[in-house]
């Protein structure tokens, strides 16, 4: 299975982009799942159908999903309210535990709550050839992709202290085990420590999706114009997607006209030039559509075979 | 006779369990201080949120959170010893 | 005549402990083993933890003894060994230990919280900031002072500091035994054993000779750098093995004083007033004190017997034998102190060539043994001639002046260290106000490396001057100073909350020790640094200031007691 992720600034196309890949790679034969995470889908509006986040088949070989954040935010949200109500059980009986609802209002649950729809889909969809992310904005984009990394140097550190807690613990039972007269039994065995185990699974989760975002399955695509406007954010894009490591496969210039070559072509050269240390960025040109509306997804150009 | 020699016998290796318990907890004092504080800045790091200092992401904190019933009694414990520091750390740096 | 004064010596303080402590027990403090103790009521297997006492005992004992019971006694036989041994046995039975046991008790009663909490809350709020200050002092003072005790016996016992450094590596093994490698606990502590013992010996083979002031410059640097790494690398091991030295110094020093039947030279009274501090006459009272800390009284007992004993006493009743009992047998070692000095010091000087005579002992005494036998040396050279006089004379005297040696320094140069890190802290308290008038200051004044080098630096200062007999007064009058307000604040406890017929066992020796410390500050202050100043204006000012500061903090404490003494209590906080 493959991934792709459309990447761009609001407004440059990427929706129309990924729609138009997801129907080559469909049309080529593959299995495709092309799913929405902006939340103004327009996955639904481009074919012309109604979506939800149940998979919808469109055709043969593709299906349409769009996720919803804020559901997947509340769902998420619910799942550890529900963890600490159970940890806080005696307050039921005066009904206080609605008082953690607040924790909707955390920072940072919309960048989880996504990434762990993805993580779900990767792991889930497998029987798909490919599978298509129409990303939510720039920022929010970022921060999901980064939130592995930022989740595994913290889990280092924490692991870190834990096992120097663990050692010393060690140290200590070792030399006065059995006269310990602090009658409360404490793990010192990494093994032992739910603590301990518990950061290991986390962190083995997600050094597997790290993995997989980094690896030859994963492609980034990022979807900008030929204007100044989108230069400047792509450039950021790139360059974080970069430092993250991401493997950023393509950059398309959609709404290319002949009449505009000169100007495409220097945002193309700033935007190209000196990146893509580790991995060739194919650049490709889609000429701005006369039509709006019905089969916005059939575009002349042949972006799939790319990613063949 | 035989009951003097026991009883004799009996305090002398009462005294060096005491010896060896005293002597045991004394080579271990300050390492379970460094572990104790060490568990109280586990638990601050993860609950980063409650001293307003940066924490990391959040769910990491609430999928540890049902195992860290000990953590939270030692930063309970701290916080309450946290402004009363002077004499207990007098009585373990030993001086004079 | 030594064995006479070890046998009534142990006398006098089990006889004490069993009927003068026994009622401190029971009409002072009314412990009740039926009243629950912290570490039962607030147990949570983090802080309060209930100890068994024999053990809880071992551990306040060795937070407790230390080389100033050693040092204070040396010097206090310039008023004869029946003064001394007078302030050893006297002040130590109605004072000193009832400072401890009230302290500790005090503690317990408040639910752990240390005599500095329970001062601001009996006193005044400002009570409780004045600790930080004396205490800061105290340090200071205790770099000073140890740091010259330290250079002397380096200089006068070149193994010593040899047998350190080896000791310092046998430290670093034990710890990679203990704490990496996790070895069983029995065999590290035999192999430690056996590494001290070649130190000992190695140190004899291969003295390091360096002049006063090398020393001292060594000792900044040691301060500095072991006070920065981790406690289980050195600092661990090296207390685990220096506890092994407390025991052969203390058993063999018991043994010997038993045995020598030896008759006292020295002379058993000289006059009131000889020569002490700063080549002036010094009157027994009211500068003992001062010079007989601890093994006496100390004011720091009252901060390690509130700071972690109390929170891990199992019943009241133990309180007894760990705040009273312990300080008796700190005392008891300065008992030996005395014996051995009283014993065989007079000999030791005489044939080291100085102008020592019995008829003229007050004031040729200390001269004699600054320049001979400086400070702890004289203990030293005494000891070993006192377990040489015995059946032990089988052990090389070398030997035994080299562990005697060893013992005084270890636990001098674990102070230094020591001092440093709580210095540390003290001072990130002591300026915690500046934070919000100037940020940038308080920054770097508690910085981890310029608050570790200040109380450092200005100790090591005074070191390097060689005023010890000014120096070791000072240090005694930091600590008598916090002793005074913590045995006040025990008996205003005693008197106010517990109500107690009998609180005049406690009322009583506060008051005369606070008066006691005060005039000896002002007598200190007036009469002994002007000498002081005109001849090391640096050294002499510096004390002087310190002097003074504390003199003001301590009318200040006075007052407030007075006004708060006064009035009754609001509410009862406890039950």
């Amino acid at each position: 299975m493959k991934t792709i992720f459309f990447t761009g600034k609001g407004g440059v196309g990427k929706s129309t982009i990924a729609s138009a890949v997801a129907w080559q790679l469909a049309g080529s034969g593959k299995k495709v799942l092309a799913v929405s995470f902006d939340p103004a889908h327009n996955l639904g509006d481009i074919f012309g159908v109604q979506l939800s986040d149940r998979k919808k088949r469109f055709e043969d070989t593709l299906y349409l999903e769009e996720v919803d954040l804020n559901k997947a935010s509340e769902r998420y949200i619910r799942e550890n309210i529900a963890l600490l109500e159970d940890v806080y059980s005696y307050l039921k009986p005066f009904n206080m535990e609605r008082y953690f609802q607040v924790l909707k209002y955390s920072p940072g649950i919309e960048e989880y709550a996504s990434l762990t729809a993805m993580e779900e889909l990767i792991r889930g969809e497998k029987e798909f050839d490919y599978l298509i992310f129409d990303t939510p904005p720039t920022g929010l984009t970022l921060r999901i992709l980064a939130l592995p990394y930022v989740t595994l140097s913290w889990i280092e550190r924490l692991k870190r202290i834990r096992s120097s807690i663990l050692e010393k613990r060690y140290t200590i039972h070792n030399i006065n085990g059995h006269f310990s007269e602090k009658g409360v039994k404490l793990a010192y065995n990494e093994d032992e420590d739910m603590v301990m185990k518990k950061l290991k699974s986390i962190e083995e989760r997600f050094i597997e999706l790290q993995k997989f975002l980094k690896s030859e399955n994963n492609s980034i695509v990022v979807v900008f114009n030929p204007d100044f406007l989108s230069l400047r954010e792509s450039e950021r894009l790139i360059d974080s997607l970069d430092e993250l490591g991401m493997p950023i496969r393509a950059a398309i210039d959609n709404k290319y006209e002949e009449s505009l070559s000169e100007l495409a072509e220097e945002i193309e050269g700033k935007l190209l030039g000196g990146k893509g240390k580790n991995h060739e960025i194919e650049l490709l040109r889609v000429s701005k559509q006369g039509r709006t509306g019905e089969a916005t997804y059939e575009l002349d150009e042949n972006l799939a075979s790319i990613f063949l | 006779m035989l009951e003097i020699v026991k009883r004799v016998f009996e305090i002398i290796k009462n005294f060096f369990s005491v010896m060896d318990r005293a002597h045991r907890s004394r080579v271990t004092e300050l390492t379970a201080y460094e572990e104790r504080e060490l568990e109280n800045i586990f638990v601050l790091l993860l609950l980063g949120s409650l001293a307003g200092i940066p924490s990391p992401p959040a769910f990491i904190a609430v999928e540890l959170f049902p195992y860290m019933e000990h953590e939270l009694k030692v930063l309970e414990a701290r916080s309450k010893e946290a402004s009363d520091a002077l004499s207990e750390l007098a009585g373990l740096l030993d001086m004079d | 005549m030594t064995t006479l004064i070890v046998l009534v010596g142990i006398a006098v303080y089990v006889i004490l402990y069993a009927t003068y402590g026994k009622k401190l027990e029971r009409d002072v403090v009314k412990a009740s083993n039926d009243n629950a103790t912290p570490s039962q009521r607030l147990f949570d297997g983090v802080d309060y933890v209930p100890a068994r006492k024999e053990v809880l005992f071992g551990h306040h004992f060795a937070s407790i003894a230390g080389a100033a019971p050693i040092i204070g006694p040396v010097l206090a036989m310039a008023w004869g060994w029946v003064p001394a041994l007078a302030w050893v046995w006297f002040g130590n039975i109605f004072i000193g230990a009832v400072h401890d046991y009230l302290a500790l008790m005090a503690s317990v009663r408040y639910d752990g919280k240390s005599i500095q909490f329970v001062a601001s809350d009996l006193i005044t709020k400002r009570t409780g900031t004045l600790f930080y200050w004396l205490v800061f002092f105290l340090l200071i003072l205790v770099i000073a002072a140890f740091g010259a005790v330290l250079g002397g016996i380096f200089v006068r016992q070149p193994a010593v500091p040899s047998a350190y450094i080896l000791k310092i590596i046998a430290a670093l093994i034990l710890g990679v035994l203990i704490y990496r490698i996790k070895m069983n606990f029995g065999l590290a502590t035999i192999i430690g054993i056996i590494m001290l013992a070649l130190a000992i010996w190695g140190g004899t083979l291969i003295p390091i000779k360096a002049s006063y002031n090398a020393w001292i410059l060594v000792m900044f640097f040691y301060i500095i750098i072991v006070s920065a790494i981790p406690v289980n690398v050195l600092l661990q091991p090296r207390d685990y093995l220096n506890s092994w030295l407390l025991y052969f110094g203390l058993i063999i020093g018991a043994i010997a004083a038993l045995f020598s039947l030896h008759g006292f030279t020295a002379p058993a009274f000289t006059s009131f007033s000889p020569i002490v501090s700063g080549g002036k006459a010094t009157p027994y009272w009211p500068v003992i004190p001062l010079i007989i800390a601890c093994g006496s009284l100390s004011g720091f007992h009252s901060l390690v017997g509130s700071g972690t004993s109390s929170k891990q006493l199992e019943k009241e009743k133990d309180g007894l034998m760990i705040g009273y009992g312990a300080m008796l047998t700190e005392g008891f070692l300065s008992t030996i102190v005395v014996i051995s000095v009283a014993g065989f010091g007079y000999t030791l000087l005489k044939d080291a060539g100085t102008k020592i005579a019995l008829s003229t002992w007050g004031t040729t005494y200390m001269g004699s043994m600054m320049s001979k036998y400086p400070k702890a040396a004289m203990f030293t050279a005494s000891y070993a001639q006192m377990v040489n006089s015995t059946w032990l004379n089988f052990i090389p005297i070398k030997i035994v002046q080299t562990i005697a040696g060893m013992w005084v320094a270890s636990f001098a140069m674990t102070t230094l260290d020591t001092t440093n890190r709580l210095g540390r802290y003290c001072l990130t308290e002591i300026f915690s106000g500046l934070k919000d008038k100037n940020e940038g200051a308080y920054r770097f004044l508690t910085n981890r490396w310029v608050a570790s080098l200040i109380p450092a630096a200005i100790g090591i200062w005074l070191a390097w001057s060689k005023n010890f007999t000014i120096l070791w007064p000072s240090f005694g009058s930091a600590n008598q100073l916090i002793a005074s307000i913590a045995l006040l604040t025990g008996s205003a406890w005693v008197a106010k909350k517990l109500k107690s017929k009998a609180a005049a066992v406690a009322v009583v020796p506060a008051y005369f020790l606070w008066i006691t410390v005060t005039a000896a500050i002002v007598w200190f202050s007036a009469v002994v640094l002007p000498g002081t100043i005109s001849k090391s204006p640096v050294t002499g000012i510096t004390v002087l200031v310190i002097e003074v500061i504390m003199f003001i903090m301590n009318i200040i404490f006075i007052i407030d007691f007075i006004r708060n003494y006064k009035k009754p209590i609001e509410a009862e906080a406890e039950a």
